[in-house]
């Protein structure tokens, strides 16, 4: 059963269709990438499954209810746009939102201050948000949407804004709850952090989804390329669609940039050039990255808005 | 509701530790103790000092200092009628003039007063009746004091006072006490109605009016004789006096002591209203405001629904504001009950009007109404604006349009006027219902306009709760420039979501 599913959302501002007609659904234990540029409706989605905006039409399914407070106790939630109450211990604050999501008051507390321990702010617990540095502040508001061991994390942007080593602690925290069972849906238009993360993806342009599988799935969609050292052109091959001289890699021997024509793995190539007796001293595959899989789906993450 | 009262304690806490918080909390108590001392401070507690050259024979120095004792002995028993009056303490001797209070003491009064034994005597009396609690009588010092005339000024001829009055008006020796008044009375007086006098500084009003009484009276009494009335007529004709006597209805009826002091609970009870919701309205359109521009909503929107955050914060606040009041009140009891003085006779009479369980339910009603309907204005500013500065733009006409009828409100209780067509519109208008009718208990309101008006008050209230909770909600996460007069409007009308 699936930890969260949308089914044929959309969610209309007065003329603006900012979700159109989405569909998807999120398996236990899996880190899954909401990918878009700004203003392609993650925010929305996210706000949407969170129940603080309700959408025009569709269902959604939140932990097998409806979206709710109801399931605050079992919802961890950072949001884009991050602050915290300015006058509040850092402790008081994880504890605070630790208690609106249902935790008893001992709990609450103990829980955030383990968080502060693990996070490296202990000596911080009782110190003001307002005296503390924005990298602090970072690490407290983080802790505020695991304090209650979620088991649903929904990170809206989690990284923007946060300094290479909140960054880590970040990707570290997110593998440590999906290695612990927990379900990670989260937003992001930076592809490298889904790159490394991710189980699946989705893909969305002005609110519809472009691509929804594995990261392997996503490349799949583009064409497959190789780097080739082979003494002559490489084009004649079967599944070839075409090959680039790229200048002489040693004597006798030249470099080639081979594109695979759709649907052709590189494997089946290298398969015939042998049955050929088609001389390499090369046969490398090259990997899409998710980015270039992006621009191919979804144009460049600037017309994607 | 658990998630409405952790809302409420953290915006009780978050207002409780802000240091204009308690420095607020203290001003109340700080302005009764001043209150109480002040009086004090600004009454001389010396006596003027008067000194008659009578040279007309020594009557009528005699007469002006008769004339001073007995305004100083009708004061007293004055006052000590009004302490008998306050401590309910006629049975002490219900036939004594100080148990009677509805009268003007006559000179004749006065000298039935001190020849029964004064106030020494009054205060044996009232012991025996006097509960412990209450303090004991303190007679009022007099005003006037006659010091006798220096051999030196005594023969110095009229026209060299001038020169020789300055030595006793500003004495040069640092321990001689000033004189205040100096007083010639000349040889001639009656035929020439010509006196003099010196002063060190503005002469006061009483001083004047009574040495302008002995002597008018005198100057009468001789043109009387003069036209061929008997001495003695012509006496008794200028001591002839109206009696009069004077009537204090109770709280409903209008007169100004009564009124003041029987009704200071309500008219406090509105003050307070007032005082406490600015201040913690303020401050929770303070704390909004930073949910807002720190953004810091959608993370407590996460958990919390939007009606759920209002009316934890409508809790939060109404906490602190009764908190306030709950202070302020312990610190009026604690002085009206755990000490003695002039802030303990004060409001202890004040509390009569607990004695009515009606009287009770009608200030908390009146009293806990008003600050949700008045506290939800703020909350709805709060979550229209980015920052305080966006929110002065509606607060403004807002509080101006709150404080301005009140503060007329308060000057037409105070003056003792309970009717007029302004206080009736403000009793009806639901806004300000809640200080008018609380202000108004004091002075007597009808019992089917306290509830009809509750009523309305209670359904206002209703409405505003739906309308602004809508606005509120409307407004929690709208982003961009203030929302005009429409925007306001149509997010009113909205549907939630």
């Amino acid at each position: 059963m699936s930890v969260l599913s949308l089914e044929r959302v959309t969610k209309r501002f007065d003329q603006v269709v900012a979700v159109d007609d989405l569909s998807f659904s999120v398996e236990p234990g899996t880190v899954f990438g909401f990918l878009g540029g700004n203003g392609a409706g993650k925010t929305t989605s996210l706000r949407m499954v969170l129940d603080i905006i309700r959408p025009t039409s569709g269902s959604i399914d939140v932990l097998g209810r409806a979206p709710g407070r109801a399931n605050a106790p079992e919802i961890g939630f950072l949001p884009e746009e991050r602050g915290l109450y300015r006058q509040m211990t850092a402790l008081d604050t994880i504890a605070y939102f630790g208690r609106l999501k249902g935790m008893a008051p001992a709990d609450a507390k103990r829980e955030g201050a383990a968080l502060l321990d693990r996070f490296g702010l202990s000596a911080n617990a009782k110190m003001t948000v307002d005296k503390l540095s924005k990298g602090m502040a970072q690490k407290v508001q983080l802790a505020t949407a695991l304090v209650n061991r979620p088991r649903l994390l929904i990170l809206d942007e989690p990284f923007g804004g946060l300094d290479p080593i909140n960054q880590g602690l970040l990707e570290d925290e997110i593998r440590r709850l999906s290695a612990a069972g927990a379900t990670v849906v989260f937003s992001t238009h930076v592809m490298q952090h889904a790159e490394r993360l991710c189980d699946r993806l989705l893909l969305l342009a002005r609110g519809r989804k472009k691509f929804e599988g594995t990261l392997e799935e996503a490349r799949a969609e583009l064409p497959a390329r190789l780097n080739v050292v082979a003494k002559q052109d490489p084009s004649k091959v079967g599944g070839v669609e075409s090959a680039e001289d790229r200048g002489e890699a040693e004597p006798g021997w030249r470099r080639w940039d081979v594109r695979l024509e759709p649907g052709v793995a590189p494997g089946d190539v290298l398969e015939r050039c042998v049955a050929q007796q088609f001389p390499l001293r090369r046969f490398e595959q090259l990997q899409a990255s998710l980015h270039d899989v992006f621009v191919h789906i979804v144009g460049t993450p600037e017309t994607a808005q | 509701m658990n998630n409405i009262l952790i809302v409420a304690a953290r915006e009780f806490r978050q207002i409780a530790g802000m240091r204009s918080f308690w420095l607020t909390l203290l001003i109340i108590p700080l302005s009764m103790v001043i209150g109480g001392i002040a009086p004090t401070l600004f009454h001389k507690d010396q006596a003027d000092r008067v000194m008659v050259i009578d040279r007309s024979g020594g009557g009528e120095a005699r007469a002006i200092a008769q004339r001073f004792q007995l305004d100083h002995n009708r004061d007293v028993l004055t006052q000590l009628s009004r302490y008998v009056q306050r401590h309910h303490l006629e049975s002490a001797d219900p036939g004594a003039l100080w148990a009677q209070h509805d009268r003007w003491y006559s000179d004749s009064d006065v000298a039935q007063f001190v020849a029964s034994g004064g106030v020494a005597s009054a205060n044996v009396k009232i012991a025996r009746v006097k509960p412990k609690d209450v303090s004991e009588f303190e007679a009022p010092k007099p005003d006037f004091e006659i010091v006798p005339v220096p051999a030196s000024l005594a023969s110095v001829p009229d026209n060299g006072l001038d020169d020789a009055v300055k030595g006793v008006l500003k004495p040069a020796a640092k321990d001689a006490k000033p004189v205040d008044y100096v007083l010639l009375i000349p040889s001639d007086f009656g035929k020439s109605p010509l006196v003099r006098l010196w002063a060190n500084s503005q002469p006061s009003t009483s001083f004047m009016g009574a040495v302008q009484e002995v002597l008018t009276r005198d100057l009468r009494a001789r043109f009387l004789a003069t036209n061929g009335v008997s001495p003695g007529v012509a006496q008794t004709a200028t001591a002839i006096a109206p009696a009069l006597s004077i009537s204090t209805p109770p709280p409903g009826g209008g007169a100004r002591e009564s009124m003041l002091v029987r009704s200071i609970l309500p008219l406090l009870a509105a003050y307070l209203l007032m005082i406490s919701l600015m201040l913690s309205g303020s401050w929770m359109l303070q704390g909004t405001v930073e949910e807002r521009s720190n953004k810091l909503l959608e993370t407590v929107l996460a958990c919390v629904s939007p009606e759920e955050l209002m009316y934890g914060k409508l809790l939060g606040t109404a906490g602190v504001g009764l908190f306030m009041i709950a202070v302020w009140a312990g610190c009026g009891l604690f002085a009206a009950y755990a000490t003695k003085g002039a802030i303990a006779d004060f409001i202890r009479p004040a509390l009569d009007p607990l004695t009515s369980p009606a009287t009770i339910l009608a200030l908390i009603y009146f009293f806990v109404v008003g600050y949700v309907a008045v506290s939800i204005l703020f909350l709805a500013i709060g979550a229209m604006s980015d920052s305080m500065r966006d929110a002065q733009g509606y607060l403004m006409p807002v509080l101006l349009l709150i404080l301005l009828p009140i503060s007329l409100l308060m000057q037409a209780v105070l003056s003792g006027n309970s009717g007029g067509v302004l206080i009736e519109v403000l009793t009806w208008v639901p806004l300000w219902t809640p200080f008018a009718v609380l202000a108004r208990l004091g002075l007597g309101i009808p019992t089917w306009e306290v509830i009809a008006t509750g009523a309305v008050l209670a359904l206002y209230t209703l409405v505003e709760l739906v309308l602004l909770g809508r606005l509120f909600r409307a407004s929690l996460l709208a982003q961009g420039q203030k929302p005009n007069l429409r925007e306001v409007i149509s997010r009113m009308r909205a549907v939630p979501r």
